[in-house]
């Protein structure tokens, strides 16, 4: 490894120090919200954690892996990414929120096919 | 939090732990988490150009160390932080390819990484002449960009060791990789920052 070049470490690290000690008030309080709230895990009983997941989230995630198997244009536009990674972040439980939101898509480009005709 | 309270803290494993040594704790995880958000915050930030994301992937992290490792000594506490945050941006970034698969197949152009308004997320001024906080605010964009764009793996390296300050042998932890290839990927990621920052420097 080459010798650390102290002046060009120590303006970029100034760079960066100036930049967290001027964030804003409103992030500041944003960022002590969330410590608290991550502090209060500490009073929670352990969560049972169960693999149920909702019905419409299932049926969802099969849905768009069925669309994507079935659109090979689409996935071509994203070289290097597998169809098992898709799997497992489609079935992953922090997807089920972006794959409920599936109609809201649809009905934003119904609206702008809509708007596109008139 | 009052004794009575403490008393019936949980911790991860269940195991309920006594007043004086919950307050403890929590106010050692409290100093802990207060001394790393704003960095970290910006470091997530780096990663993924966006503020409110980066809030939350931080918000994340801090659960998640207070969940299930807040037993674990202080000194692993930094080392497993930023390894949770390390994999919150990564999988940011891979329900991001998904999220854009998807709007592909509805006809939709996928969302662009470069929407980052660095405008509206450049930090407060305090108190500067207005030249000299463009020029602030500029070497900081440029420095946010320079990093942003390294591979994935030097970027991590580099902002954990430069940025965070972490030992080799903790950012190996927070990356899960070697130590070896922590040294490899901050080798490389130094010596592109450096030829693309360089000529930025003042009096060059």
């Amino acid at each position: 490894m080459n010798k650390p070049d102290d002046t060009f470490g120590k303006q970029v690290k100034a760079t960066f120090d100036e930049s967290v000690d001027k964030l804003d008030a409103a992030t500041l309080s944003r960022l002590n919200r969330g410590r608290h709230e991550a502090l209060a895990e500490l009073h929670r009983p352990t969560r049972q954690w169960s693999h149920w997941m909702p019905a419409t989230g299932v049926a969802a995630a099969v849905l768009v892996a069925v669309m994507m198997l079935q659109s090979p244009t689409a996935v071509d536009d994203f070289p290097g990414a597998a169809n098992v990674t898709d799997m497992e972040i489609l079935l992953g439980e922090d997807s089920i929120e972006m794959l409920e939101e599936l109609e809201f898509y649809s009905w934003i480009d119904t609206a702008d096919m809509d708007s596109d005709v008139s | 939090m009052d004794v009575s309270t403490a008393v019936f803290a949980v911790s991860c494993c269940g195991t309920p732990i006594t007043g004086t040594r919950a307050l403890q704790k929590e106010r050692q995880l409290n100093q802990f988490l207060a001394e790393v958000e704003r960095r970290a915050l910006r470091i997530a930030e780096i990663g993924i150009r966006d503020r409110d994301e980066a809030l939350d992937l931080v918000q994340d992290a801090m659960i998640k160390l207070v969940r299930s490792y807040s037993e674990r000594s202080r000194e692993e506490w930094a080392p497993l932080f930023y390894r949770i945050l390390q994999n919150g941006v990564r999988d940011w970034h891979r329900r991001q390819a998904v999220r854009n698969r998807v709007m592909v197949w509805f006809g939709r152009k996928p969302s662009d990484d470069n929407d980052y308004d660095a405008i509206a997320s450049a930090p407060d001024p305090i108190g500067r002449a207005p030249e000299e906080e463009l020029a602030n605010n500029e070497a900081m964009e440029r420095l946010d960009s320079a990093v942003h764009d390294l591979p994935a793996r030097q970027r991590e390296a580099f902002m954990l060791r430069m940025f965070e300050g972490l030992d080799v042998a903790g950012t190996a932890v927070a990356m899960g990789c070697s130590e070896g290839s922590v040294k490899t990927h901050y080798s490389r990621a130094v010596h592109a920052l450096r030829e693309q920052l360089e000529e930025h420097r003042p009096g060059e």
